[in-house]
């Protein structure tokens, strides 16, 4: 197998801004969308949900809602659970223990928003009017809704749950750590509180489910991230052959988490398709998306770290504790412990120690949200800044003294994360370069005096992406040219915006030296694309490079063979550019890819001995690490308001290391997105729950998404640093939601700083500042600065 | 309850049918002329993705009833750029400027900011963001869409369809 | 989220339409803009039998001089009161109001009638109606009336009107003089209904005093709200010993019913909404005095 050289024509593309494929169809409308697909007689899905935070159902009684017109039937718990065979995620395995997840509620209510009922009508209004007449009687018990008090609570969210405990990691702290933190110079101890907020994409979760009965051939269009997913968790689920299931997933409107693994209403509705005589569309309203789509980031950690006196640090401990709701999906033990294996984050920590515990409350279930450990930088950077001030050094000195160099990698933190190919101390410089740090601090001495409150934040994260464990080890790509010498590339994607069907071709043309425009990519369809875990864990960028080398090497070996035997040329001679091959020196002699695929398709005698016929290629590639570590940077600065407690963001700086771009535009993209969703779980959005477990935020007017007019301009530094995976690439989709909040805090509590104001619970919306500046006025507090 | 028969031109076509008169303008659009290009984001009338024109005015069309428009014309995203698929100013300064990601929003965008530059063609920044406020995004954090915008009111661009 | 079903008429004239309501009862209401309406309706937090469109009533245009002020017909879209040279320089305080109604696709549905019958105390064109002593023009069964403004918000979405009742026109009293006009309000983000708001007319006698001023506040109670207290304490004094912090403070502070809820206590919208009218006040009185 011949490797990528010069013979190939270059990287025309790769690292360049080059327009998005996908944007003809979605800027004009013609996206295909989940609520896009109709098909003949489609039946609609509506839930009855529970109103309810706990509650026994004592019965379901349907007969109203059946008699209403256009009505086909009503489902319960006793009609759809038994139709489970085996439920199991792909990436968890079978062997991790599942919490319960009855497709629909049985028994027992666990949440307000609980589906209880499914009904399927002609038209989804009908169905709403059904789903009204049907009388579920409920005996409401008393709920668990503070996660903090819930190992104590006395009720039970799940019977064979003592405690509401989901699973917990606990070992006492070693000696010689409690032996640092007994004889430091310095050590700053705080609880850092995060509130319950969500993904809120804006296409909200549907599917559409339509079985075949003659054939048993069921096909499902997903808005997904992992349409393979899909497939194997539903084979599972009914029982079926996976054969003989069929995922399409075209456009899906935005995920971020939320649509990697299949729910308990996909369920019912999968359930259910059995059981109609038509397709079954079941689309989610937002009010649902909001109570029962799942939440994130509810979670809290009692944090310590150990300095010595000029500030390095000796010692990090967190104690983490997850609010995982009633149903979490997957099982939330494995991933949060991430939380508190980088709470170490990029710096120099020698030692450390942690627990974890996931405790279930009568809730929405907790879901995976765009860098679901964030926590960890959160607690760690908001306690740095925390710590710089009690101490006495510049919080950006802080920083310099402990972030860890190139230079000193590989570096295995005190828990075991192996680092490498990350650039912590340098993208941070890099950052703080970009802002001019130094005329910063004085314009904020010029505003104090003033009377104005401006301040600057920093984050620095180190982000595992590419993870080669379970079913996200692998990637394949089927690569064919076609008779005319077109070119079309098929991955499994699960694109929800991660624009991969542009990387992909852009990767594809350079791979075989054609022009952009002559290479197609269908993604996202079980049916056509080779398996893939889908788009998740920032693995989309390196994994589909790796596809794409493996299967356009083989084709590019066999153009170069057929070449050379037709224009009686050494193979090490040839050259591939704009779809033609030729030979080096004498660019007149050449034959175009056209010519070359008439040859392999349809007139075989005529290759060369012992190469097959036909062009195209299915390849996989398993990627070369466990992980691929990037970093970045963020830096905020702000001026609060504190006669509203309004916070207005000046300046927001993302100087990361994501390895080389495959599209500079789609990293930054990709880093906005983020970065704005981390704004917003800062200062806008909060999906909270009154004392009784009701929702409180479950429209658009009471959960506050950012809109253009609250966001800063965001300037992007770029620091290149190669991974040992496919073409150097790293992931870099979740680093914006990592990175965000704490700079974003960080910056707020530097600006009240002089207040007396320090920052440990969030959300921070105008009333939480305002609150927070006048309970430091009527204490009496000293300046921390 | 009683339907009612409406008549409405869309995107110049006319079209006439028998609805319920709860059907909304964007259910409308997208069943009954099966233009799906028009968006359902929340229903409730504040993220925009269900954002058409109605007599050359931006609307949240889940907030009109299909009866509402009865004997309007209605431009939905559709209408806008050719029918062979050339796209409106507004259009391609969203693709130069990486303006869309996940695309859900963006039918949205395009009616939206077509009508803000058509009636206010020299804006400055502040009114662009203003202006962009009343439509959501989540893929984009609105970056490239700002810019987009930027570009098109500095090269003249007056929002046409 | 689909509205639950209901039948559907548009009236052509007032006549028609007040006809209708008496007819239907209460299991009818009037369908304007829709901007706050249907969202409820879709949200099925309202359920109507009938919908009484008056949007293709001719009578409910119009923005006219006539006798009381400026008058602006019920169905007149927050868009066309937005682009209106009249209401800019008859009636400053809506003009200035207007933009931060929602957003420009609200505004282009949105009704002035609609918004004041809606009441909602949140909402800016009551809080302006009830600062201006507006009147409102109303047709019931029994004909005509007039209702001042400040017997018009009885309540949280709730107004004198009766169910059969049609808001026809809002007449706007137009002040002369040397006179400055602002709105500031606090929403957390742009285009929100507010947390706290404040709307602010003030005139200037030669000297540079008081003569009048009207302090209208916005998200401060169940109805608009009315700083008379304030305003009474103010009228008379020279503006350079007003202090616009007082003015603010004694905005605030007979208010009883101040809403709460997941964004801010009452507490907290009373300092807000006292900040409010500080900054209304100083912007009125900063263009009242230099014309």
């Amino acid at each position: 197998m011949t490797e990528l050289t010069a013979a190939v024509g270059a990287t025309r593309y790769a690292g360049s801004r080059v327009p998005r494929v996908e944007d003809a169809r979605l800027l004009t409308g013609r996206g295909t969308f989940v609520d896009d697909v109709t098909r003949p007689g489609m039946l609609h899905a509506c839930f009855v949900r529970s109103p309810f935070a706990r509650a026994r159902v004592r019965g379901v009684d349907a007969s109203e809602a059946l008699a209403l017109p256009g009505v086909h039937a009503v489902f319960t718990a006793a009609d759809l659970n038994d139709g489970v065979h085996e439920q199991w995620y792909t990436m968890m395995g079978r062997a991790t223990p599942t919490t319960p997840l009855p497709p629909l509620a049985e028994g027992e209510v666990r949440f307000v928003g609980d589906p209880v009922a499914l009904v399927v009508a002609d038209s989804r209004y009908v169905a709403e009017d059904a789903s009204e007449l049907v009388d579920v009687d409920y005996e409401p018990l008393p709920p668990v809704v503070d996660y903090l008090g819930a190992e104590h609570a006395g009720e039970l969210v799940h019977p064979d749950y003592p405690g509401n405990i989901v699973g917990a990691m606990e070992t006492p702290v070693p000696a010689e750590v409690e032996e640092v933190f007994a004889s430091a110079a310095h050590v700053v101890n705080e609880t850092i509180h995060q509130q319950a907020y969500a993904a809120v994409p804006m296409e909200t979760r549907g599917i559409v489910v339509e079985r075949s009965g003659a054939s048993g051939e069921l096909t499902i269009w997903s808005a997904t991230q992992a349409p393979h997913e899909v497939r194997a968790y539903c084979a599972r689920l009914l029982g079926l052959p996976e054969h003989r299931i069929r995922v399409v997933m075209r456009d899906t409107g935005g995920a971020f988490g939320q649509k990697v693994m299949v729910s308990r209403e996909e369920m019912c509705v999968m359930l259910a398709a059995m059981k109609v005589p038509a397709a079954l569309k079941w689309i989610e309203d937002r009010r649902e998306n909001l109570m029962a789509a799942g939440k994130a980031r509810i979670e809290c950690g009692d944090v310590r770290m150990a300095f010595d006196r000029d500030g390095a640090i000796l010692a990090a401990q967190i104690d983490y504790l997850e609010d995982a709701g009633a149903y979490p999906i997957p099982w939330p033990v494995g991933s949060g412990m991430a939380a508190a294996l980088l709470f170490p984050g990029p710096y120099r920590v020698p030692k450390a120690a942690f627990s974890a515990k996931f405790v279930f409350t009568n809730t929405a279930g907790r879901t995976a949200y765009r860098g679901p450990w964030q926590f960890e930088s959160l607690a760690r950077e908001v306690l740095l800044d925390i710590a710089a001030r009690r101490i006495g050094i510049d919080a950006v000195e802080l920083r310099r003294r402990n972030l860890l160099r190139s230079d000193e990698l590989p570096y295995t933190n005190p828990n075991g994360m192996p680092y490498d190919n990350v650039t912590p101390l340098e993208t941070f410089e890099h950052a703080l370069a970009m802002l001019d740090y130094a005329t910063f601090r004085r314009e904020q001495a010029e505003a104090r005096a003033g009377g104005r409150y401006v301040g600057v934040g920093t984050s620095t994260y180190i982000e595992p992406t590419t993870s080669g464990m379970g079913n996200f080890a692998t990637e394949g790509a089927t690569m064919r040219i076609e008779p005319s010498g077109k070119v079309n590339v098929y991955v499994a994607g699960g694109s929800s915006g991660n624009s991969i069907e542009t990387t992909v071709v852009q990767l594809t043309a350079d791979a075989l030296g054609v022009d952009i425009d002559d290479v197609n990519t269908i993604q996202g369809d079980t049916a056509i694309t080779p398996y893939g875990a889908g788009a998740a864990g920032s693995r989309s960028g390196g994994m589909t490079a790796g596809a794409v080398r493996e299967a356009s090497a083989v084709l590019r070996d066999k153009l170069i063979a057929i070449a050379a035997h037709r224009l009686e040329a050494a193979i090490e001679d040839i050259e591939l550019a704009h779809s033609r091959a030729s030979v080096r020196g004498t660019p007149s002699i050449g034959i175009g890819y056209g010519e070359l695929a008439e040859l392999a398709y349809f007139r075989p005698g005529e290759l060369p001995p012992g190469v097959p016929a036909g062009l195209e290629v299915s390849a996989r590639y398993a990627v070369e690490a466990a992980t691929l570590w990037a970093n970045a940077t963020h830096v905020c600065t702000c001026e609060v308001d504190i006669a509203t407690g309004q916070v207005t963001l000046l300046r927001y700086i993302v100087a990361e290391d994501c390895g080389p771009m495959i599209n500079p535009n789609v990293v930054e993209g990709q880093i906005a997105g983020g970065t704005v969703q981390g704004i917003g779980g800062v200062l806008y959005e909060h999906l909270a729950y009154d004392v009784d477990g009701n929702p409180v935020a479950t429209t658009f007017m009471d959960y506050l998404l950012p809109t253009a007019a609250e966001v800063p301009v965001i300037e992007y530094g770029h620091v290149e640093t190669p991974s040992p995976g496919a073409g150097g690439y790293k992931g870099v989709g979740e680093g914006g939601a990592i990175g965000a909040p704490p700079a974003v805090v960080n910056a707020v509590a530097d600006a009240l700083a002089p207040l007396g104001v320090t920052i440990t619970r969030l959300p921070l919306g105008p009333s939480e500042i305002v609150a927070l500046v006048e309970k430091a006025a009527a204490d009496g507090r000293p300046a921390e600065r | 309850m009683g339907e009612v028969l409406v008549e409405l031109t869309v995107n110049g076509q006319l079209r006439e049918a028998t609805v319920e008169p709860r059907l909304t303008l964007a259910d409308f659009l997208r069943e009954r002329c099966r233009l799906t290009g028009t968006h359902l984001g929340c229903e409730h009338g504040v993220c925009g993705a269900c954002t058409v024109l109605v007599d050359g005015a931006a609307v949240r069309s889940c907030l009109v009833f299909a009866v509402q428009a009865d004997g309007a014309e209605v431009t939905t995203i559709e209408g806008i750029g050719s029918p062979d698929g050339e796209l409106s100013a507004i259009q391609s300064a969203l693709r130069d400027c990486h303006g869309l990601q996940c695309g859900f929003c963006t039918p949205g965008f395009v009616v939206s900011v077509s009508a803000f530059l058509r009636d206010h063609p020299n804006p400055t920044d502040q009114e662009i963001r203003e202006a962009l406020s009343g439509n959501l995004c989540r893929c984009t954090g609105y970056q490239g869409i700002v810019k987009a915008v930027r570009q098109a009111a500095d090269a003249g661009h007056r929002g046409e369809l | 989220m689909k509205p639950v079903s209901f039948e559907y008429h548009v009236p052509e004239t007032i006549d028609d339409a007040t006809k209708l309501l008496a007819e239907l009862g209460d299991g009818a209401k009037v369908l304007a803009g829709g901007q706050s309406l249907i969202p409820m309706m879709a949200l099925r937090l309202a359920v109507f039998e009938h919908l009484v469109d008056v949007g293709r009533i001719a009578e409910l245009q119009g923005i006219e001089r006539r006798e009381g002020g400026l008058w602006i017909g019920a169905g007149t879209t927050a868009a066309t009161v937005e682009a209106s040279a009249d209401v800019a320089s008859m009636v400053p305080l809506l003009a200035k109001a207007t933009p931060l109604v929602g957003h420009f696709q609200i505004r282009n549905r949105g009704t002035l009638g609609g918004s004041i019958a809606h009441a909602d105390p949140a909402a800016e064109y009551p809080a302006v109606a009830l600062a201006l002593d507006a009147s409102m023009d109303v047709m019931g069964p029994k004909g005509r009336r007039t209702i001042a403004a400040r017997d018009f918000f009885e309540g949280h979405w709730s107004t004198t009107m009766e169910p059969d009742d049609l808001l026809v026109g809002v007449s706007f009293p137009v002040w002369s003089g040397r006179c400055g006009f602002a709105v500031e309000e606090f929403a957390r983000r742009h285009g929100d209904f507010s947390l706290a708001g404040a709307t602010v007319g003030v005139q200037l006698d030669g000297a540079d005093r008081v003569r009048r001023c009207a302090i209208g506040l916005i998200s401060l109670g169940s109805t608009p709200e009315r700083a008379g207290a304030a305003e009474t304490e103010i009228v008379g004094r020279p503006i350079t010993e007003v202090d616009p912090g007082e003015v603010g403070r004694l905005a605030v502070a007979g208010l009883e019913a101040v809403p709460a809820d997941l964004h801010g206590s009452a507490e907290y919208r009373k300092r807000v909404g006292a900040a409010m009218v500080a900054r209304a006040w100083t912007a009125a009185i900063t263009e009242a005095r230099d014309g």
